[in-house]
């Protein structure tokens, strides 16, 4: 269905061209994007590993959760600044990864989680302690290390279809 | 001097076993990575004055440590059998080098001068030694990642003017 948008991106994105040939380019973009995922994920996990209740103990889950809070998004925007480029570099590639859809489909899982999350601990502050708010760190946790294992197996040739441009 | 050893590792062929060997240890290794940084950051940001700001850097500093040095040993286990599987490409590539010194480094700061500044009470909350400590080891160890990442991606002798050649 996107094939043809993802055809027309690969011909008439600016600097998708330069991107793809640089022997610098790709590999600073994808190097930041290690480093800024690292920034997002780590602390996620810190926030996460709280919620769950098998770390940062002495620090209340609202403040963990409040307080790192601009810092995850410090890092979330680098990261998806540079996974959008990275796509710009090379769109038929990635339509062609079967890895990168559906760790596409689990970032919009992790959304929605983080939404529930949300939900779960506005109500009170007790809900930060809660059983579902547990479960919903626990599930935070499972579906970022698949979204970081997905987008490393995406580098390898499993699951993917090659296309080209007619 | 040390290529023998390099080719002796490579000769293991430690993932000829599987083909999802290298690609499974690769993702724990990543993971690790993820779980190391986190731990690390929380307590960096603490000393350079923001983040868990409402915490004593002792607290947040002891609460993180099982989690830092835990990913620090799988960072180990994984990134050993990685290196060995490639040894000599890895033996001749300067960023490689590049990142072992950089990673010895980390080391050496991590746990004395940062340890002291974020465990003990060398380093008052905000003060500029707390932040020169937390801003250093957050460029070291984005740095090793960094560096991790170019090693076979940029052209192998990039570094050499740093660290010399590796003569083969």
């Amino acid at each position: 269905m996107f094939l043809e948008l993802f055809r027309w991106l690969e011909v008439n994105l600016p600097a998708g061209a330069y991107l793809r040939e640089s022997t610098y380019g790709f590999s600073a973009l994808l190097t930041v994007h290690v480093i800024s995922l690292c920034m997002f994920f780590g602390l996620i996990l810190m926030m996460d590993l709280r919620l769950v209740g098998w770390g940062n103990l002495r620090t209340r889950a609202a403040d963990m959760s409040a307080r790192l809070f601009p810092w995850q998004v410090v890092g979330f925007v680098i990261m998806v600044v540079t996974g959008v480029a990275l796509v710009w570099a090379q769109p038929l590639r990635y339509y062609g990864k079967t890895f990168f859809w559906w760790k596409m489909g689990l970032m919009v899982l992790a959304g929605v989680n983080a939404g529930v999350i949300h939900l779960i601990t506005t109500r009170s502050s007790a809900a930060w302690d809660s059983r579902a708010a547990k479960v919903a760190g626990g599930v935070s946790i499972v579906l970022w290390t698949a979204i970081l294992a997905l987008g490393r197996l995406t580098a390898y040739e499993w699951f993917t279809t090659e296309y080209f441009l007619e | 001097m040390l290529l023998p050893f390099f080719k002796w590792m490579e000769s293991l062929a430690v993932y000829d076993a599987s083909i999802y060997l290298g690609p499974g240890v690769n993702i724990v290794h990543l993971c690790a990575m993820v779980t190391f940084l986190g731990a690390l950051m929380i307590v960096d940001l603490r000393l350079l004055g923001v983040g868990l700001t409402h915490q004593p850097v002792a607290v947040v500093a002891n609460d993180a440590r099982p989690w830092l040095i835990g990913a620090l040993v799988m960072l180990f286990l994984t990134g050993i059998p990685a290196m060995m599987a490639t040894a000599t490409a890895q033996y001749a590539n300067s960023i490689f080098w590049t990142k072992m010194y950089l990673l010895g480094l980390g080391l050496l700061f991590t746990f004395t001068v940062r340890d002291r500044v974020a465990l003990g009470e060398a380093g008052r909350a905000g003060g500029s030694t707390a932040k020169f400590v937390g801003l250093a080891s957050i460029l070291i160890w984005l740095g090793v990642a960094a560096l991790a990442r170019l090693i076979m991606m940029i052209p192998g002798n990039t570094f050499e003017w740093l660290v010399g050649p590796s003569v083969s």
